[in-house]
């Protein structure tokens, strides 16, 4: 499904991914850690076409496509999902407008006709519900006065609801308390664990992949993939350090 | 024509398009077919003035009546003196709104307004500007104790200017709330000048949005010149390619007018790093108990908000109409009536859906 070849992009001259490679395949769970600084960030973001970010070298293929010809708005419509580590304040635009403005926009993308005011909101709502986020919240302007747990769960839903093929999910866990990253973790799996789809989780602990639970782990460092293995190496890196782990 | 314009050296005409206003009044005519159009499905008297001339074959006057009205010492404003509009309700009446349509075929026309309230009378009036040439207007508005005006105005002109004067006083307790909407493509220079009274209530706001060459502006003065009145000028200033937005607002609190609340937010957003917007807040407070709160902001639309829209599927054209539509939803909110509202939100859309 994505298949990362020898990438390099940098920020502002800086170079930040230095000949990364992964490749991962449809109904897998791929779990990125590594220390700060390492290039997790920055892969999310260069995945997901944020401005700034320059590849100067190397490939990304996503289900066939070059990913990289693509603008951030197409990258979604072909079914790439980045779940933020900071979710952006939009005031004054509703979540609702924003979700369906999305969702029909990514439909456009894919000619499949919009969905209707009341369509959407029967998804919308299942969705929410999914999550334990209130329906006033729906109605809310995006992210404005959300906790920082409320807003990863509004990311869940706004996964949920376009229903995406990959999820880049960029520290999905962080500020999250032990009940709320249990919602999340169960929302993950919901929705994104099927044999269709992947996800790649970004993170810095273990804990949350004690809910998804990953296929492969990749330990990221400076720039590159330094080490995979399967769930027990998450275990390992949790015990020892990142230090003792790319020693 | 000779124009005997103020200098902008003036401080009030600081931003003025001067040259614009000159421009416009040489412009050739144009024709335009239907106005009807410009009339929104609301009851009550419908004005239609071509060239500042009532077409009473399309009009239905109400409660308005046609009269001779006398210009005012300002400068724009006092080229208007001679055949008017006006609507004088006597008191505790409350009427169907008004609507005002104005068209412009080429050329200059100037045209005086009265509006007069009599005490605890209510009344709803909505302009809309069309057309091109210069149309230039005095509005004098006063309000009896407790009196209550929404006045809306859309200055939608395709080209040539339309200057506006406006001269209110608001009585005690009264409430007096103006909306201008600049969404057309015409230059637009909006002058004013509110007395509040005792306990009065003023809001004098609205946005301005611009384009291509376009310059718009507003100057308002709004004077408390008694105890406890509450003011109100929330204005937003959206401008794109080599266009320019400017607005001026200033208010004064006299010396015993104790207790004043008044509140001013000048906000600017800029699509393109080649235009324009000038704010320039003013107070001018002699009285020693009063809250006086200003902000004036120019910024330009968060990039990274714009990105998180993208990566949801939004093209960026559209995320920027969603955000710049957001920006500028808290000045046309204040419009009480939901059709007219809605009316003017249609035109901000439509404004958008041209220029980005």
């Amino acid at each position: 499904m994505l298949k990362i070849e020898n990438l390099h992009a940098e920020i502002d001259g800086k170079e930040i991914l230095k000949g990364l490679s992964l490749s991962v395949n449809a109904g897998e769970v791929h779990a990125i850690m590594g220390p700060n600084g390492a290039g997790k960030s920055t892969l999310g973001y260069v995945l997901g076409g944020r401005p700034g970010y320059e590849v100067t070298q190397g490939s990304v293929t996503f289900d066939g496509q070059d990913l990289l010809e693509l603008e951030p708005h197409e990258r979604a419509a072909a079914g790439l999902f980045l779940g933020f580590q900071y979710p952006v304040e939009i005031p004054g635009v509703s979540n609702v407008q924003f979700l369906r403005e999305a969702l029909n926009a990514q439909r456009a993308g894919r000619d499949e006709k919009p969905l209707s005011g009341a369509e959407f909101l029967k998804v919308a709502r299942a969705q929410a519900d999914g999550l334990g986020l209130s329906q006033d919240m729906l109605k809310r302007p995006v992210n404005v006065g959300f906790s920082g747990g409320e807003k990863k769960r509004n990311e869940m839903v706004q996964m949920g609801i376009v229903d995406p093929k990959l999820a880049i999910l960029d520290e999905t866990d962080s500020g999250l308390d032990i009940d709320a990253l249990r919602v999340v973790g169960d929302g993950i799996n919901r929705i994104m664990r099927q044999s269709t789809k992947a996800v790649l989780l970004i993170t810095h602990y273990q804990r949350l992949l004690d809910y998804v639970r990953p296929d492969f782990v990749h330990v990221l460092s400076d720039g590159r993939i330094t080490r995979t293995g399967g769930p027990e190496l998450a275990h390992e890196l949790e015990r020892e350090g990142y230090a003792g782990a790319i020693a | 024509m000779v124009l005997d314009l103020p200098s902008s050296r003036a401080e009030a005409w600081r931003w003025a398009d001067l040259g614009g206003l000159a421009a416009a009044a040489a412009l050739a005519p144009v024709a335009r077919a239907d106005h009807s159009a410009l009339f929104l499905d609301l009851p009550g008297a419908r004005l239609l003035f071509v060239d500042g001339v009532l077409d009473a074959g399309q009009s239905d006057l109400g409660a308005v009546e046609i009269a001779d009205l006398a210009g005012s010492e300002h400068e724009l404003g006092r080229r208007t003196g001679g055949r008017g509009w006006r609507l004088s309700l006597p008191r505790d009446a409350a009427a169907d709104p008004v609507q005002v349509v104005h068209v412009a075929g080429g050329g200059d026309n100037h045209l005086p307004a009265e509006i007069v309230l009599a005490d605890d009378a209510v009344g709803q009036v909505v302009e809309t500007y069309a057309g091109a040439g210069w149309s230039n207007r005095l509005t004098r508005i006063r309000l009896g104790r407790s009196a209550r005006l929404q006045r809306s105005v859309r200055l939608l002109q395709e080209a040539g200017f339309a200057s506006l004067r406006e001269e209110a006083e608001v009585g005690a307790g009264a409430s007096l709330v103006s909306v201008f909407l600049g969404a057309g493509t015409a230059g637009t220079r909006i002058d004013g000048q509110v007395t509040v009274g005792e306990g009065g209530y003023a809001e004098f706001g609205g946005a301005l949005l611009t384009a291509g060459e376009q310059r718009q502006e507003c100057a308002v003065r709004v004077r408390h010149a008694e105890p406890n009145g509450q003011s109100h000028q929330l204005w937003r200033a959206v401008a794109t390619d080599t266009s320019a937005a400017s607005l001026a607002a200033a208010v004064e609190v006299a010396r015993h007018a104790q207790k004043t609340d008044g509140e001013q937010s000048l906000r600017g957003l800029l699509l393109k790093r080649t235009a324009t917007v000038n704010l320039k807040p003013e107070l001018e407070i002699f009285a020693d108990d009063v809250k006086c709160a200003h902000g004036a902001t120019v910024g330009e639309l968060d990039a990274r908000a714009l990105f998180y829209m993208a990566s949801r599927g939004i093209p960026r054209a559209r995320a920027e109409a969603l955000m710049t539509r957001a920006f500028v939803a808290d000045a046309l909110d204040r419009i009480g009536s939901e059709p007219v509202r809605e009316a003017f939100a249609a035109d901000a859309d439509a404004w958008l859906a041209r220029a980005l």
